[in-house]
């Protein structure tokens, strides 16, 4: 006990020491978004300007910490001064930026997002109340980007292991009473209230339970767990801690993907600190409890997410699911009680045992309380990772906190793979497990993919399906044959080769593959198209009756047009035309011999961004 | 005895309501289970009673009361009151769906044939084709779950597209083929390979619609460690595996159930027929013995053992340079002209313990009534290690397989099950999912010590040493003072030895394997001395395993010349094969039944043949015996069950078919026509009348009851043989192997077994190959006394450092590649250094003739 608080009276004291440090502190946003976007050269880059001008300077790297499209986000705290943030900090940028802090001593103005001061600092805005993060409510997100995943000391003086530390002070009734109360519902998808879950794995009889923290993360779009990893591994330990204890299990898992490969080191490293600081092993902090912690990196399936897939790929099987009952919570891994966690749900424990259950509750709706985390993605003016109350409408989250889309919106894909596309009707729906599952579609584990006037309903689905269908472990029939003959259908109708009876056709062999399926991803793998056909028939019609994609996306039913007015006469387009299907002298308008035409896109790419015109070449609906 | 278990499962019943009748069934059993055994059909590809519930055809959704959704039968566990309905409109339209679905990935042109009754009524030859394309072209036409299954769902069109996978269909492994464009992944063999087999070998590869069965990592099935024991084959629904021998033959006409021929455990299989002729083999679904598990021999080799275009048919006689097919009489008259006037040591008559009791007892009452001589022999002495003392104690034992599965601790000594007594590693897996110890004593690695922590790997040669000791411990009740230099000798870690001593003394019955290999390693008195130990317990079972199908009924029944039949010492002058070997003896005529332990002819003035395949050497007369499949008789297998042997093939004698006899009806017209003895036997069940009114102890019909040999008089061990050792550095193994049937290995006769890489040559370490600076596929000479053999070096990982492995042929002859190898065989089975060097060329040279010369051709 002794070690734990002397470590966290050393961490407040190093946290305030970093606040106002005497020394400059840069921060650098190093997440996997940020490392995308090039933050592993920017730190490069502002390591040779401090090395250069013999500036001392401390150099912290930070994880997500929302806005990724503002990736890489660099943030300068000079001594006295708030912590400042600029957006999309190149190499080339950096040099600028520090010479007006360092030479200038001035605050420099252009790429700036925000300050983190309480009070205003000379002009600038405040750092949250920038448009995409005013509207949020930063609950499990809350370190993210704040502080120094690596380092627990920073954890640990934002009263990182508190909550745990109260928990071993209660009977593990008393805390499984507190999450009930808070109404914490499983962020991994199917929102089963996660009291009930831990309690009947309690109320099994068994020398051993298992505990499994599910960072299988396997939706197109979705990062929202990995971002929490990357940037706050510790909230997921001490809330793996807190399970544990209150589900009376001895053994911990994190199954996590191996294409996560930051998230793992970080996880790695987080589990190195906690073993040291005592947090692990037999008799933590002097209680009767022991615990530990393994990772299992998983190869990728996206049926891995599946609980009893996952539960056999850590067994070392091929991860198939199996039919249940029984469950994991009665049956799990080797037989056990096994208690099946999202990242996120987890993450959020340690918060409300915190703060209480009346504090969480007071977000989200009667139903579904508390906050949930969003990859907010697609056609929209900012994207990134979110944070927002359960109940928000989808139009504040796409309009508010998104910024819209420009092209115009024109649905939202929820759920991933397994959730449905809903349109302009459900703007203002609040974003709920009741109410999404209403439409058809499912909360999942917080993708949401913004689809624009120029996305196509029908190829969306198709990508679904495909993708459904390439990952379907291949052990029920519904699944495996259904969904091929679902996406080989959508193909068709994209193709313009559908007909009407097409229609009638997914629908019955999607409502076959829901009811027939083995495991919930098979049942829940037509979804896409239910909802699509529910929501956006005319769009499917006007695929298979007119041959006419209304988006301009599918390949068979657009045409390439040369907007004379506009063209040039460049040569651009003539030059990287792979089949001579565009002809012209220079500076005349240029010919386009649809005949000739692949739609490869290439002309359509090259007036966009290159040419000397641009835009005057255009893909328009009707083959 | 430990059936404590699922005696207990079975007595508690449930009331359930099926289809608004009231039945009881079994508590924890799945509601697919419950329906079958209320005759209720329920739908269903890919479940099996052996193996766990899989609920990937979903053909067996029904509905029960207050419970969401559809519900699977085969997943589904019956409780106290559950209201089942299996046949509603709602489950057929669901299952129509899901049939269709699965035909839409499954070639089925002619299931949906509009021409369907047409062609069943006149079209008959199945279309032998390379890709099954609709069911007249796929090996399992009218044998097929899925076109009956079709059927009974009235299914009679698809609403989707059909995929062809476009596979090329798997030629390339012994034994099967499998074509995967037909394959529907319900999962049986995968889960039959994993769970009851405990191989693993297959498994799903890919995801999606890519999904396969294979084994994984592109390996083919030879590498992937399968065993060839056709568990996959006999429980797939439809044609993608299939039997190379049989794969064309169509629908069975029939099976009869019958006793393996080829080994001791005596499976029990089920011998399908077609025409007359054998077809194929499937295991029979016995609870003594094998309870649907087989082994390569078993599943694979009986049918072309049999119809090898090598059988040989008629009687042959040499005339002069010639050898010229004759009649019976003619031969027999020869042979009996030949036999007539001789004096007891002038004869010697070679019995194989492949043979029927019937014609093990004929054989030796036509030697010693006829002929009045003792000198009969067998190799049955080969495969019995130590002596028939030794053995008839160990005989004396009860002995069951069975119980291997029941037992919480096992010992496995010198055991390696991947292809000969597969049944009895099956066995040992059962009793390990079911939580036992394993605990393997083996020099070298064994396809049973991956499931086991307690591998103890003693010097070779000291296998009984270890298992004394382990016995000293578990017979004294963990007290038994085992001393710390004996177990230093074999070789074994002090603390290993303790840990699997503990693991062992845990366990309430104990099952004790010793496979052949133990005992060919000069290890047989001590082995037999630790299996008489803890056998005399009553919650111990031994398992001693030995080479031919019925090397206990030879023994038993007087093929050994100085035993009478019931082990009653034989009195009178005799010649032993040993003696002619060895050249102490040198007999006029050889009598050679079913048995040519020899690569050249020996000499003797008259050789006589009795097999269903020539010997590799000239002979003077040859008679064509009756294979297992064309004689009735009985086998004794290594438990004392007299079991039946059915004739399958009762074919009219003609060109074809041929004229061969049963061995016991060749003895008995032999005696005719020397005219010494009374009327002749007409049936093998005539002869086993009068063993049992002869025989003490031995039934007088088939009689599967496990029997304890009961001896009026103990026979006296022999001697144990001194330990031969000759100066060299390298310890030389001979490891008895091989797929020996009668006089031949099967392997002439059974393609795939000759692929199954039972590697030929030297295997060493490969640490001391790099050593002596040989790379495998070297020439290597051994060099003992002084004689030199050469062959190829190969290096086997498994193999101790300093010693060199060569597979023996239990009974030589066979293949002759192994010739060459042939002087070392007269060092017999025990163990003795040996110098090795690399060839200088002349080295090399000089042992090359050896090959071409001992290994003859085609007599």
């Amino acid at each position: 006990m002794k070690t734990l608080e002397t470590q966290r009276a050393h961490a407040v004291q190093a946290w305030n020491g970093l606040q106002n440090s005497a020394r400059p502190v840069v921060y650098v946003g190093a997440g996997s978004c940020g490392l995308a976007a090039g933050a592993a050269e920017v730190v490069d880059s502002v390591e040779g300007y401090l090395a250069k001008k013999r500036i001392g300077a401390d150099i912290l790297k930070v994880g997500c910490i929302g806005p990724c499209y503002l990736e890489p986000l660099v943030d300068v705290q000079m001594p006295g001064n708030p912590r400042i943030s600029y957006s999309n900090v190149t190499p080339g940028v950096v040099g600028e930026l520090f010479d007006s802090f360092f030479e200038k001593g001035e605050m420099f103005r252009r790429h700036l997002v925000g300050h983190f001061g309480k009070n205003g600092f000379r002009g600038a805005p405040k750092f949250f109340e920038h448009p995409m993060l005013e509207r949020q409510v930063r609950i499990v997100l809350r370190n993210c980007g704040i502080i120094d995943p690596e380092n627990v000391d920073h954890y640990l003086a934002l009263d990182g292991y508190k909550a745990f530390e109260k928990c071993l002070s209660m009977r593990w009734s008393d805390v499984l009473e507190i999450v009930k109360n808070s109404g914490l519902r499983g962020r991994g998808g199917a929102g089963f209230p996660t009291w009930r879950k831990w309690l009947v794995c309690r109320e099994t009889k068994s020398d051993t339970r298992y505990l499994i923290c599910n960072a299988d993360e396997g939706d197109p779009g979705a990062f929202m767990n990995r971002s929490l990893i990357e940037g706050d591994p510790h909230a997921v330990l001490e809330g793996m801690l807190i399970a544990a204890y209150t589900m009376g299990a001895s053994k911990g898992f994190v199954y996590i993907r191996a294409e996560y490969p930051l998230a793992i080191k970080r996880l790695k490293s987080a589990i190195v600190q906690v073993q040291e600081l005592g947090l692990l092993g037999r008799g933590i902090l002097g209680s009767e409890f022991d615990f530990d912690i393994s990772i299992k990196e998983g190869a990728g399936a996206f049926v891995c997410g599946e609980e009893t897939a996952l539960i056999a790929s850590i067994e070392g099987k091929r991860g198939m699911p199996r039919t249940r009952p029984p469950f994991p919570a009665v049956e799990g891994l080797w037989g056990k009680p096994t208690l099946i966690n999202n990242v996120e749900t987890l993450g959020t424990l340690p918060n409300i045992i915190r703060n209480g259950a009346e504090w969480y509750s007071q977000y989200g709706t009667e139903t579904s309380k508390g906050t949930k985390t969003f990859s907010l993605v697609g056609k929209l003016r900012r994207t990134g990772l979110i944070e927002v109350p359960l109940g928000m409408t989808v139009r504040s989250v796409v309009y508010d906190i998104g910024g819209g889309s420009i092209k115009g919106f024109k649905a939202v894909q929820t759920g991933g793979p397994s959730g449905g596309c809903l349109g302009e009707e459900f703007l203002d729906t609040p974003i709920d497990y009741e109410t999404l599952g209403a439409a058809g579609s499912i909360m999942g584990s917080g993708g949401l993919i913004v689809l624009d006037r120029n996305t196509c309903i029908v190829d969306t689905t198709k990508y679904f399906l495909n993708f459904t269908q390439a990952e379907s472990c291949g052990k029920c029939v519904p699944c495996r044959v259904g969904t091929r003959h679902l996406a080989n259908i959508l193909e068709r109708i994209s193709q313009g080769k559908g007909e009407v009876v097409d229609l009638a056709r997914l629908e019955r062999l999607a409502l076959a593959i829901k009811g027939g399926a083995l495991c919930g991803l098979g049942q829940s793998a037509p979804n896409p198209v239910l909802t699509s056909l529910k929501y956006f028939r005319d769009e499917f019609l006007s695929h298979i009756t007119d041959k006419r994609c209304p988006a301009a996306v599918c390949r068979d039913l657009v045409h390439y047009r040369i907007i004379t007015d506009k063209c040039t006469g460049c040569q651009r387009c003539v030059k990287v035309c792979p089949t001579g299907a565009i002809t012209g002298p220079r500076s005349e308008p240029h010919n386009l011999d649809m005949s000739k035409c692949i739609k490869c896109r290439s002309c359509y790419e090259i007036c966009r961004f290159d040419a000397i015109a641009g835009d005057a070449i255009v893909i328009e609906p009707g083959a | 005895m430990s059936t404590k278990r699922t005696r207990a499962k079975e007595t508690r019943t449930v009331a359930i309501e099926i289809d608004h009748r009231t039945v009881r069934c079994a508590e924890g059993v799945p509601v697919l289970r419950a329906a079958e055994l209320n005759g209720v059909f329920v739908p269903s590809l890919c479940s099996h009673k052996d193996l766990s519930s899989f609920g990937g055809c979903r053909l067996c959704v029904v509905e029960i009361a207050g419970m969401r959704g559809y519900p699977l039968a085969c997943s589904t566990i019956v409780q106290e009151g559950m209201k089942i309905l299996t046949d509603t409109a709602t489950l057929r339209e669901m299952r129509q769906e899901i049939l269709q679905l699965i035909l839409s990935e499954h070639p089925s042109s002619c299931l949906m044939c509009d021409e369907k009754e047409a062609c069943r009524e006149s079209v008959h030859t199945v279309r032998k084709a390379g890709v099954s394309t609709g069911c007249r072209y796929c090996p399992n036409d009218d044998q097929c779950e899925l076109q009956t299954l079709a059927e009974r769902l009235g299914v009679t069109d698809i609403h989707y597209p059909v995929y062809y996978r476009g596979y090329e269909p798997e030629h390339d492994d012994p034994f099967f083929d499998r074509d995967y464009n037909i394959c529907i992944l319900c999962g049986r063999c995968v889960r039959m390979c994993q769970e009851v087999r405990g191989t693993s070998v297959l498994a799903f590869k890919y995801r999606g619609s890519k999904t396969q069965v294979g084994p994984a990592f592109g390996r083919n099935h030879v590498e992937a460690g399968c065993e060839f024991c056709g568990a996959c084959v006999a429980v797939c629904p439809t044609g993608t595996l299939a039997e190379k021998a049989s794969k064309w033959d169509g629908k069975p006409d029939g099976s009869e159930v019958s006793t393996c021929p080829f080994c001791t455990l005596g499976c029990q299989i089920d011998v399908h027929h077609k025409a007359g002729r054998l077809s194929k083999v499937h295991a029979h679904l016995d609870p003594e013995i094998n309870d649907g598990q087989l082994c390569v021999r078993g599943a694979f080799c009986v049918p072309e053992v049999t119809h090898n275009h090598g059988r040989a048919r008629k009687p042959i006689l040499k005339r002069g340079r010639y050898f010229r097919e004759v009649s019976w009489p003619e031969a027999l008259g020869e042979v009996a002209s030949r036999l007539q006037g001789l004096k007891p040591e002038e004869i010697l008559m070679v019995v194989s313990p492949d043979l029927t009791n019937e014609s093990l007892y004929a054989a030796q009452k036509f030697i010693r009534s006829c002929l009045k001589s003792n000198s009969i022999d067998s190799t049955a002495r080969w495969a019995l290690p130590g002596g028939p003392g030794v053995w008839a104690d160990l005989f004396s034992l009860p002995i069951s397989i069975k119980s291997v599965a029941h037992a919480d601790s096992i010992i496995a000594v010198g055991l390696d099950s991947r292809f000969s007594f597969s049944v009895a590693g099956v066995e040992i897996r059962r009793a390990l999912r079911e939580g036992a110890t394993l605990v393997t004593i083996d020099a070298r690695h064994s396809n049973l010590a991956r499931y086991t922590k307690h591998w103890l790997r003693p010097h070779p040669g000291t296998e009984g040493s270890v298992l004394r000791a382990l016995t000293e411990r578990l017979v004294a009740g963990g007290r038994g003072h085992v001393s710390p230099a004996a177990i230093d000798e074999t070789g074994i870690d002090k603390w290993a030895f303790e840990r699997a001593a503990e693991a062992l003394a845990s366990g309430e019955n104990l099952a004790v394997i010793v496979g052949p290999t133990a005992f060919a390693l000069d290890a047989n008195l001590d082995l037999a001395k630790a299996l008489l130990r803890l056998g005399g317990r009553e919650t111990t079972t031994v398992l001693p395993l030995f080479q031919g199908a019925n090397t206990r009924g030879a023994l038993e029944l007087g093929v050994l010349g100085e035993l009478l039949p019931g082990l009653e010492r034989a009195k009178g002058r005799r010649v032993s094969l040993a003696d002619l070997l060895e050249g102490r003896a040198k007999p006029k005529v050889l009598y050679l039944v079913g048995e040519s332990p020899f690569f050249e002819r020996p000499e003797c003035d008259f050789l006589i043949a009795q097999d269903i395949y020539r010997p590799p050497f000239e002979v003077d007369a040859f008679l064509p015996a009756a294979s297992f499949a064309e004689a009735e008789g009985t086998l004794t297998n290594v438990e004392g069950r007299v079991q039946q042997l059915v004739k399958i093939e009762d074919l009219a004698d003609g060109a074809v078919t041929g004229y061969a006899r049963p061995d016991w009806f060749i003895f008995g017209a032999l005696a005719e026509k020397l005219g010494r003895a009374g009327p002749q036997p007409k049936n093998a069940g005539q002869i086993l009348k009068e063993i049992g009114t002869k025989v003490a102890g031995f039934p007088a019909s088939p009689d599967r009851r496990p029997r304890r040999l009961q001896l009026s008089t103990r026979i006296p061990w022999e001697k144990a043989r001194s330990d031969y050792r000759e100066p060299g550095e390298y310890r030389l193994i001979l490891e008895p192997g091989g797929f020996r049937h009668r006089g031949i290995d099967m392997s002439l006769a059974v393609e795939g077994l000759s692929e199954l890489a039972l590697e030929e040559g030297f295997r060493f370490h490969p640490d001391d190959l790099d050593e002596l600076g040989i790379g495998s596929g070297d020439k290597v000479v051994l060099g003992v006394s002084d004689l030199e053999v050469s062959g190829p070096a190969k290096a086997d990982p498994d193999c101790p450092r300093g010693t060199v492995w060569v597979y023996r042929p239990f009974a030589y002859g066979g293949i002759p590649q192994r010739a060459n190898l042939a002087p070392l065989y007269r060092f017999g089975a025990s163990l003795f250094n040996v110098t090795v060097s690399c060839p200088g060329a002349s080295h090399a040279e000089g042992a090359e003739p050896q090959v071409s010369a001992g290994g003859g051709g085609e007599p």
